[in-house]
């Protein structure tokens, strides 16, 4: 592929870049207050509530959206389902730049991000946050290797490319080991909160509840990030690769249901459903927007078929699954109440983000978001651009050679 | 029960007079600025009708548990359990992700909100002052105390202690020993008159709080190589699979999508 300056017009002088730039001009200067003056000024965070929008959106969030990296490698390197291939790299790119935001966002929430590499030298291997750290940063990398072959071609050095995709193997295994591991201890990270975590979540299953709701995280994002893009660069839909892969999405759907009853029956805590006011409230709005809507979407073949269907199934099934994430992260979190006399620095009981706060979010993503259109109009992401306009289903042919 | 072989505070909520002599001598002997403190004492306000009234105090600071769960937490090690008792903070290793923070189930530590990254923000919380006790001393708060509300000493004796004085007093006490077994044990005991609820302290099983996290932490390894070598068998297995398909169908082979080479 050559690098084509031409192609798409839309993309030069369009209001969207022009936005998402001033965003990531806020929240720059956003951080740098709060390098200067500290985490408190800008934020709501206290010591009652050390976790905020920041954790639930960036970092829960983040990774959990990010997953369709490791499942697309998964499926046409290992399980080598070859006509997949054309959504691989744009799950790659999602995937890397989604954990990019991640660590940046860790850079802004930490009270020391100069020493974040202390995790590879300190290590307390108890500490669910040192697995993840850990897991995030080699991860990085395995998808920075992954993704090397798109920038190799697109500055023409094929041989680089060549290189890479002979010894990819290994490193496409690693990354799926990675993601299991950090996808599934972030569910973990709650593990220590027993007391906190209203019962209706806390479960010693946290960890296989967030892989498996992982899973249709990542497929329901691989077909927005599809359907959106195709939109914008006026380029073909894959329906009939997104179909499958909306096909599998009740299945799994359909197993994190029955974990999740499932468990609460086990522990005997079933009847937390209806009697938690505000959380049964919570917990039945993550199940019906989350699961329920969409397995009975994606349940129904025209639904599948139709390009507007399946965006409409996935943004459902993100909305849901991402409250599933802010819930156990935040909302259904309850730390010790502190006593009405404590000093007030302590007592800030109740959390609610603020703007800035929520700001530095927004521009950290509309930062991916640029990114994601440069990286996808220089370099050869999609595969099937020329033949877009022709048909939309087209049998792709074989990159890399 | 496995027996605790070391130091501990005891502290008496019917003997405490709320003069908060304690935050002082804290705060000075550990250099604590004056918009911050390590100890917080807790006044639960007057209760009842006249001429019965009743207020309590509490005295809140880390409980220097066995199993602390800040030390599980810390991805760093910042936290250490020494032998005689106290759990202590090492800011030289801290990263500042406040999640020792969300781990502690007494909600201790707190965090230096108002610091830049110059200036440097580190978790502050009660270490059991260390240097006065590795010198023959007793805690500053204890120390201090005009009416032996803290006291401080071998955590059996201490235990003995306090049951002793519940059962020459059954009707001033609540009968049960704060931190005895709470959370698996804490170097830190409370006597009350009044519900512990009230104090403010929270009802903590009697199994430490992070029990379930470290088993899981410990299945990680062993699952991370059992989950790679079954992905690569697979990976194997599949290959054979398609090469074998591939030669017994060599007509079909040019509409197939080949492989990245
Ligand atoms: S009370 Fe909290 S800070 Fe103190 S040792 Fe226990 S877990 Fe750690
Ligand atoms: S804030 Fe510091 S002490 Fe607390 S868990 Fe993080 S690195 Fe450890």
């Amino acid at each position: 592929m050559k690098l084509n300056l031409t192609v798409h017009p839309r993309f030069r002088i369009g209001i969207l870049p022009m936005i998402l730039l001033a965003l990531m001009g806020i929240a720059f200067v956003i951080a740098m207050i709060r390098y200067t003056y500290g985490i408190g000024p800008i934020t709501d965070l206290s010591n009652s509530y050390p976790w905020g929008f920041w954790i639930s959106f960036d970092l829960f969030t983040g990774v959990a959206i990010s997953s369709g990296g490791f499942l697309m490698a998964g499926t046409v390197y290992i399980l080598r389902i070859k006509e997949f291939q054309p959504l691989l790299r744009p799950s790659v790119l999602t995937a890397f730049l989604g954990y990019i935001m991640v660590a940046v966002a860790l850079l802004v929430d930490l009270g020391h991000p100069e020493r974040i590499w202390y995790m590879m030298i300190h290590m307390n291997g108890t500490s669910v946050l040192l697995e993840i750290g850990i897991c995030v940063m080699s991860y990085l990398t395995v998808l920075a290797i992954e993704f090397a072959p798109v920038v190799f071609e697109g500055i023409k050095w094929q041989k680089f490319a060549h290189l890479i995709h002979k010894f990819i193997m290994p490193f496409v295994i690693l990354g799926v080991v990675l993601s299991t591991l950090h996808q599934s201890s972030l569910g973990s990270l709650l593990l220590i909160q027993p007391t906190k975590l209203h019962p209706l979540w806390w479960t010693p299953f946290l960890p296989i509840m967030f892989f498996t709701s992982a899973i249709t995280i990542g497929l329901g994002m691989i077909i927005l990030e599809s359907s959106l893009s195709s939109r914008y660069f006026q380029r073909g839909l894959e329906v009939h690769l997104l179909e499958k892969l909306a096909k599998v999405i009740p299945i799994v759907l359909a197993v994190y249901a029955f974990l999740k009853f499932g468990e609460l029956a086990w522990a005997g805590e079933l009847g937390y459903l209806f009697t938690s006011g505000v959380m049964s409230v919570l917990f039945w709005a993550e199940i019906l927007i989350g699961v329920v809507t969409p397995f009975i979407l994606f349940s129904i073949k025209k639904v599948r078929q139709s390009a507007n269907g399946l965006l409409t199934g996935a943004v459902i099934l993100l909305l849901g699954m991402i409250l599933n994430r802010f819930n156990v992260s935040w909302f259904a979190v309850k730390h010790p109440d502190p006593l009405f006399y404590l000093p007030s620095f302590m007592s800030n009981v109740h959390y609610f983000p603020t703007l800035p706060e929520v700001l530095v979010s927004v521009g950290i993503f509309s930062a991916g978001i640029m990114a994601f259109g440069l990286v996808a109009k220089y370099l050869p992401v999609f595969e099937n651009e020329e033949h877009s306009h022709e048909t939309v289903v087209t049998p792709t042919p074989a990159i890399g050679d | 029960m496995i027996e605790i072989k070391h130091k501990a505070y005891l502290f008496d909520a019917t003997r405490c007079i709320d003069c908060r002599a304690c935050m002082v001598a804290c705060s000075v002997e550990n250099s604590i600025p004056m918009d911050k403190t390590r100890i917080w004492v807790a006044g639960v306000g007057v209760k009842g009708e006249f001429p019965n009234l009743d207020r309590a105090t509490m005295v809140y600071h880390c409980m220097h548990c066995e199993h602390p769960d800040c030390m599980s937490a810390c991805p760093v090690g910042a936290y250490h359990k020494r032998d005689d008792g106290p759990v202590i903070y090492n800011p030289d290793v801290c990263i500042g992700c406040r999640y020792c923070m969300n781990a502690c189930p007494f909600g201790v530590p707190h965090f230096d909100y108002d610091k830049g990254i110059i200036a440097g923000a580190f978790i502050d919380k009660c270490t059991f002052c260390p240097q006065r006790v590795d010198n023959g001393l007793e805690p500053a708060c204890v120390a201090t105390c005009p009416t032996d509300a803290l006291e401080y000493g071998e955590r059996e004796d201490m235990i003995k202690a306090a049951h002793a004085r519940i059962a020459a007093h059954p009707e001033r006490y609540i009968d049960h020993v704060y931190g005895e077994f709470e959370n698996g044990g804490t170097s830190y005991l409370i006597l009350s008159h009044v519900p512990f609820s009230e104090l403010g302290l929270p009802a903590i099983p009697e199994k430490p709080v992070n029990e379930v996290s470290e088993k899981v932490m410990e299945m990680t390894i062993p699952f991370a190589i059992g989950w790679g070598a079954v992905l690569t068998a697979i990976t194997a297995g599949v290959a054979i699979y398609d090469k074998k398909k591939e030669s017994q169908k060599p007509a079909e082979l040019d509409e197939k999508v080949e492989a990245p080479k």
